[in-house]
């Protein structure tokens, strides 16, 4: 039997990161995978001529070298390089703002043009701006601290150091943009990143909404010159060198107990012995599916009831693939943010409510910002929404394909009308992923990519202050969005991480537990 | 340290504690919930499961000899009587198939209408090929009552609006007519909304597959339409030679897409006297047609190893095997051969389901049959369906879960 000391469950990019820091620690690790190549989100596919990006809007985090974020510094310590190009500008909203007029506005990155593009859309913003950016900048560094703290942080030096994070913290981002002042206009403007996090903005803890932003406009957002496959596989490889193994088309069927303690994981390639599983799959999943019944905490099981099925961005996406360049269709920014008006709390209803009332999509060109990103002469372009289960539950094989091509032609007259742009006349290759497809590629309750909705009383900061609280099985912590982090690409990097360095820690103190 | 001077109205002093109490609150909320078995199941998820299972287990209900045309209809049924995933007509099933002891997959267009599935019936036609594998022998051994394992539907080769044009103008050649069968049955009974005008190639017009089936739905609607093309008779009331620009100008309206699912000689040409006719290249589609025999013939093939068998260690998972693999065979035959059950579907290079890993070795990829993505290409990340070892390899094969 295969005899491993750390077993990764699932290669996207939490599980890619818990394995590579777990084989640098020098552990024994075996990744597995139920599809034939790594990433999960993170990965391509081919059409044609085209190789097509499915999930990545922007890399969050990362940074030029000169100003490195997180998870460039994090692939630097993994011994990860590829190439990236740089997002240009953060992002063009078009939308109707809470004066009843059409807001068609393009905010540059960098912190400075930012706010002065901001002073110019809305004069007199300039002073509350100011203040925001450097309440986020705290915010930032206080979540740094805390995270130093491993959840253990000196409520002294959080008073001392870091009293506008605690006086903000528990709030939402729509609470902190009044007591801000922050002019109407520009509040329009700052909550067009709530889709991100799949939260409306009475709803998002102010903490983690600032440090995405905060992160996203000081340091720009890349993309990977040869789609998120080129990160994921870069990733993949990187492990291999290190020494891992990698199965693929191996699916984790059972983890196996030895009394409370994890012992094994059956799957369809045989049973894999071992220490320690990191599980890149929702705990909904684990309990109500791939464990022993009476293993399950209660306190575990009343969590999962709490959190009642909630989850964030059950993603419906469009990929059109066309034979002219972006600028001959009249395409001229990244990423356009078409919502049907400012007021997130209403479009995410909107949302929930299906394809009638759902006027919510994000048009990207990646020729934009990459323009070798598909052959000359061509360009890849592709829609992202969200899906409700109002729409998806219940839907029959028989209506399936032509209800996602509704839902696409939907996006495509929407895009018309707000732009002019039109892409029809000109698309060589398309493909169109529902909730249906990302459950089924990604195993993930509902197509959800986001995880748990990290609103209210589950924010990150709760979250992540309950580390030692929230994952109780021995020799199993799962990982991924549905974790401490939350979702996104940068999110899964650094809860791969940090999950696989707790994982070390218990093992540890196990060691010497036994030792003793 | 930031100084907030702007009034926080409902911010005030009792924040830092609202902060420190956030653990609290969520314990709280957490404790609130019933403790209740956590179910694990979402109706989205089954549906996704059940329209893309792993695999399915097929009973062969009822097989049609199509007599001088050497070919078979093979109906299948669901094994449980059930529903069978629904599909877009023209795609295939990738049958799972033991074979004298070599574990080998073949895909099949289904020729049934997609209507059919929802009722638990697939069918697939099978023609003649005495150079092949395959096709012989089922046509020779498979019988009503005998199981088959085989994919769901597969592929890519189906009408989209949102690209083609509303008149597609099928090239069938042989046995490539079975996706235009079932494009035909889904425009007659409403569930595709095109026009087909099917330019069907056969050799005599004895060997005409499914002629009485089509004229049937001809009749049926007006939107399909046939042109029967015989390449080796002349007969009144047929088009003879091959599929020419001024044959399909002929047929065709004003704009149009053509969609080719025949023979790799006839798909080649096809496209070229369609490129005469100025048709754009989205407006051009073919079935992946399977993979070169003669390999050797390829440009920048190494001729010195042509004749060679070369080593193959083939792990998969904790499993590994050492076998021969001639170098004018694709990788996936040797590994079949050993009786390796491997991942893979279209078997011409297009939809990396067999995707693996070299680890160690070279092989070589013929130029048209290159689709892998730009990482996998530079981490040696190969479709062993489309490529042919030059040297002895080393290859990571994804596991199977029939």
């Amino acid at each position: 039997m295969a005899k491993y000391d750390i077993v990764v469950v699932g290669a996207g990019l939490a599980g890619l990161s818990a394995a590579i820091q777990s084989q640098m620690a020098g552990k024994k690790t075996l990744l597995i995978e139920q599809h034939n190549l790594p990433g999960g989100c993170a990965t391509s596919f081919v059409r044609g001529r085209f190789e097509i990006e499915p999930s990545l809007h922007e890399l969050c985090d990362f940074g030029p070298a000169s100003n490195p974020g997180d998870i460039r510094n994090i692939l630097d310590s993994y011994g990860v390089k590829l190439d990236w190009y740089e997002c240009p500008d953060c992002f063009r909203a078009i939308t109707k703002g809470s004066d009843g007029e059409l807001l068609d506005v393009t905010m540059p990155a960098g912190v400075d043009n930012f706010i002065n593009a901001m002073e110019k859309e809305v004069p007199g913003s300039r002073e509350s701006m100011v203040k925001l950016f450097e309440l986020f900048q705290e915010v930032l560094d206080g979540i740094a601290y805390i995270t130093a703290s491993k959840g253990n942080p000196d409520s002294a030096v959080l008073q001392a150091e870091y009293p506008d994070m605690l006086r903000t913290g528990a709030y939402s981002t729509q609470k902190v943009f009044d007591a801000l002042k922050l002019p109407k206009k520009a509040q329009n403007i700052l909550s067009i990143y709530w889709s991100y996090l799949g939260v409306d903005m009475n709803h998002l803890a102010f903490i983690h909404y600032a440090a995405m932003v905060h992160k996203y406009v000081s340091r720009g957002a890349y993309i990977p010159a040869h789609t998120s496959h080129e990160l994921s596989n870069g990733m993949i490889e990187r492990f291999r060198e290190l020494g891992g193994d990698v199965w693929f088309n191996c699916r984790a069927e059972e983890f196996l107990f030895n009394g409370d303690r994890l012992c094994g994981v059956k799957t369809n390639m045989g049973t894999v012995d071992c220490q320690y599983v990191l599980a890149n799959i929702n705990p909904d999943i684990i309990y109500g599916k791939m464990m022993p019944k009476e293993l399950i905490p209660e306190r575990e099981k009343k969590l999962s009831a709490a959190r009642d099925g909630k989850f964030g961005g059950r993603m419906f996406t469009a990929y059109f693939c066309c034979d002219v360049p972006a600028e001959e269709l009249g395409i001229t920014d990244y990423s356009y943010f078409l919502q049907g008006s400012y007021d997130s709390e209403k479009e995410y209803k909107n949302i929930l409510g299906g394809i009638k009332t759902n006027d919510y999509s994000i048009f990207l060109c990646y020729n934009i910002a990459n323009p070798k990103f598909s052959p000359e002469g061509t360009c890849v372009c592709s829609f992202t929404t969200f899906g409700s289960p109002v729409d998806w539950n219940d839907l029959s094989q028989e209506d399936y394909f032509k209800f996602k091509n509704q839902f696409a032609k939907k996006m495509l007259d929407s895009l018309k009308a707000k732009t002019g742009i039109e892409l029809r006349g000109h698309i060589e290759e398309m493909e169109v992923a529902s909730p249906w497809t990302f459950a089924r590629y990604l195993g993930v309750p509902e197509g959800s990519v986001y995880g748990y909705e990290t609103s209210d009383w589950d924010g990150m900061m709760a979250r992540m202050q309950m580390l030692g609280t929230d994952y109780p099985i021995k020799g199993l912590r799962p990982i991924g969005a549905a974790g401490p982090r939350g979702d996104g690409y940068s999110a899964a990097v650094i809860c791969g991480q940090l999950m696989a360095l707790n994982a070390l820690k218990d093992l540890k103190a196990e060691e010497e537990g036994g030792n003793a | 340290m930031p100084d907030l001077k702007v009034k926080i109205g409902l911010i005030g002093k009792f924040d830092m504690l609202k902060f420190k109490n956030m653990k609290k609150v969520r314990e709280q909320a957490i404790q609130a919930a019933p403790a209740k078995e956590v179910k694990g199941e979402f109706p989205i998820n089954v549906n996704a499961k059940a329209l893309h299972p792993d695999y399915l287990t097929l009973v062969v209900d009822e097989v049609i000899d199509h007599g001088a045309a050497n070919a078979k209809t093979f109906v299948f049924k669901s094994k449980d009587g059930k529903a069978l995933p629904y599909f877009r007509a023209g795609m295939y099933l990738s049958l799972k198939l033991n074979i004298e002891g070599s574990e080998v997959t073949r895909a099949y267009s289904l020729c049934s209408a997609p209507k059919q599935a929802l009722q638990g019936k697939y069918a697939i036609g099978v023609r003649a090929n005495p150079n092949g594998f395959v096709a012989d022998k089922l046509l020779a051994n498979l019988k009503v009552g005998d199981e088959v394992v085989s994919s769901s539907p597969k592929g890519f080769f189906y009408y989209e609006d949102l690209r083609d044009c509303p008149t597609v103008i099928g090239v069938a050649g042989g046995a490539g007519i079975t996706p235009f069968m079932a494009m035909a049955k889904a425009i007659a009974d409403g569930t595709e909304d095109f026009n087909l005008t099917i330019i069907f190639n056969s050799r005599t017009e004895d060997s005409i597959l499914y002629k009485k089936e089509l004229e049937e739905i001809c009749a049926a609607t007006d939107k399909v339409k046939v042109v029967h093309v015989l390449s080796r008779e002349e007969k009144e009331g047929y088009e003879h030679g091959h599929v020419t620009a001024e044959l399909i100008k002929k047929y065709a309206p004003e704009t149009f897409s053509v969609y080719i699912c025949g023979p790799e000689n006839m798909y080649k040409s096809v496209l070229a006297e369609a490129k005469k006719l100025g048709v754009a290249d989205r407006h051009i589609r073919h079935e992946a047609l399977g993979i070169t025999k003669t390999v050797w013939e390829e440009a920048g093939y190494p001729a010195e190893c042509k004749d060679k068998v070369f080593e193959l260690t083939v792990k998969q998972g904790a499993a590994e095997y050492k076998i021969p693999c001639a170098a004018n065979e694709p990788i996936l035959v040797a590994i079949e051969r050993a009786g390796i059950k491997a991942p893979s579907q279209c078997r011409a290079g297009e939809c990396g389901w067999c995707r693996s890993k070299l680890v160690a070795g070279e092989v070589f990829v013929p130029a048209d049959k290159e689709y892998r993505r730009w990482a996998d290409k530079e981490s040696n990340c190969i479709h062993p369906c489309a490529s042919f070892a030059v040297s002895d390899l080393v290859l990571e094969v994804p596991g199977e879960f029939y």
